[in-house]
């Protein structure tokens, strides 16, 4: 194995594992709690 | 750089030691300039060059006669005539050196190598790397878009050029001189080159295997000596040192996607909910609701709230939840929106929103819990719903698909990348090839235009 797959196999791991976490302990970068409330005037359809 | 040696049993050396008795060493004296010189491969060898003067002399003749002198300034060679070095389990012997070029542009280094009872074998460079070329005595036979010898493929690379003898020194089994001209063309695959030269007397091919940078250093003692990225192009039967890695990488990329899914699979599910319905009018100002107790018994969970509108059309209902801890007061605040709209224009009916919101909330610890619900509804239009029942469900754990996606992105971004490194570098190596060349000629023809 080259040196570039065995440091993409750490890569992998890395990421893999940081997915289990997340997962066991409910994170995500992009949970909706906190989101302030939408501002006025953008309510209603975008449709042209 | 592993590659593996085509089977050529029907191919041996062109002077073997089965070919007759092995060659003696033989002394002689340079007529020119007085020098005792070795002769090597007495018996083979037509042409000798004085190490001394660098007379090129004729062996084949009794007497010895001197055909040229050369006044060119000996080279100090990379591999000392007379060398020994030990390659794929032979030692040879460097007897004869030439620099040869296209008439004088892309030189290269031939050295001879010979073993009394393997016979001759060329070792190849022009700086990028060693080739260890064995002498065929069959012609390759014709193939699919090119030749084949030994049941491989060999592509056409150099349809045709014209190789010239710009320096010589030592030994060899023919009668060289500088300005020698052969026709030549060479054909690859990865790792090795079929390569033909000829004249109106003769054909040769050579099949050359490119070694590992090491191989040739180690086995003659010199600096080793590889191709590097960014300076000039690959050699034409060059392995990309970035396939392997993006092989494996997309291998360990998909087992890792797998991994992904199943622990989507194991940890993404949501347990133990709630639901609450309550009307929502958008004439009677903001609703409200507690739903709870909700009992959060993991040390940390996502909580999942899902909102279902499906009375509302040309409106929208707002959302606010705070999720509270009965024992510490802690709050978990989030918004959600559900909405509905639609109506007809010029290209027809045409509807926009979803009467559906999901809202995540991330990282909330164990607990027991009230989920207040503040909800308001409003009308886009006149035609629009005046209210609709909200159904609000709560639960612990969920999906986050963004992590998915985030953990996708970074597993599959290096592959692609080491995918887009090996292109460039076939596309490097093909652009040296005479396909390359038409190319790049088409396109300047285009530019031109």
């Amino acid at each position: 194995m080259s040196r570039g797959s065995f440091l993409y196999g750490v890569w992998s791991l890395a990421i893999v594992s940081g997915f289990l976490a997340a997962s066991i302990f409910g994170y995500s970068p992009f949970a909706d709690g906190g989101r302030s409330a939408v501002v006025a005037g953008v309510y209603g359809p975008s449709h042209k | 750089m592993a590659t593996e040696p085509p089977p050529l049993p029907p191919l041996t050396p062109v002077a073997s030691a089965a070919a007759g008795p092995a060659p003696a060493v033989k002394s002689l004296a340079c007529p020119n300039c007085g020098g005792t010189i070795e002769l090597r491969a007495a018996g083979y060898t037509v042409t000798l060059i004085c190490q001394y003067c660098s007379s090129v002399l004729d062996v084949a003749n009794p007497d010895v006669q001197i055909i040229t002198r050369y006044n060119e300034e000996s080279q100090r060679l990379a591999i000392p005539l007379g060398t020994r070095g030990t390659l794929k389990g032979v030692e040879w012997e460097a007897i004869g050196f030439l620099r040869r070029s296209e008439n004088g542009s892309y030189p290269w280094d031939e050295y001879l190598l010979f073993n009394p009872y393997h016979g001759y074998r060329w070792l190849v460079t022009d700086g990028r790397g060693w080739t260890f070329g064995t002498m065929l005595t069959a012609e390759p036979e014709p193939g699919f878009d090119g030749l084949r010898v030994g049941g491989e493929a060999y592509k056409s690379f150099f349809a045709h050029g014209r190789a010239q003898v710009d320096y010589v020194l030592g030994e060899f089994y023919w009668r060289v001189a500088v300005g020698e001209e052969v026709e030549t063309a060479d054909y690859v695959r990865p790792g090795w080159m079929l390569s033909f030269e000829g004249n109106a007397q003769e054909r040769n091919w050579t099949l050359g295997e490119l070694l590992d940078g090491n191989e040739a250093a180690f086995g003659f003692a010199m600096a080793p000596q590889r191709w590097r990225p960014g300076g000039r192009p690959p050699l034409a039967h060059q392995i990309s040192p970035y396939a392997a890695s993006a092989g494996t990488a997309f291998k360990l990329a998909l087992a890792a996607v797998a991994a992904l899914f199943v622990i989507l699979l194991l940890f993404g599910g949501s347990r133990a909910s709630k639901s609450y319905d309550f009307n929502v009018r958008s004439d009677a100002g903001a609703a409200s609701a507690t739903i709870g107790p909700i009992t959060l018994d993991r040390a940390f969970q996502a909580v999942t709230i899902s909102a279902q509108a499906p009375g509302l059309e040309n409106a929208w209902v707002d959302l606010d939840y705070a999720l509270v801890n009965r024992k510490t007061q802690e709050s978990f605040e989030a918004y959600g929106i559900a909405e509905r709209y639609s109506g007809r224009d010029s290209d027809g009916d045409w509807t926009e929103g979803d009467r559906s919101a999901t809202t995540k909330l991330a990282m909330v610890p164990a607990g027991d819990y009230d989920l207040m619900v503040d909800a308001s509804g409003q009308r886009w239009a006149y035609s629009g719903s005046n209210g609709s029942t909200v159904t609000i469900t709560v639960a612990s754990g969920g999906r986050f698909w963004s992590n998915f996606f985030l953990a996708l992105i970074l597993l599959i971004v290096p592959p692609i990348f080491m995918l887009w490194r090996h292109a460039r570098f076939e596309a490097a190596r093909m652009g040296e090839s005479d396909q390359g060349s038409a190319l790049a000629s088409l396109i300047s023809q285009d530019d031109d235009e």
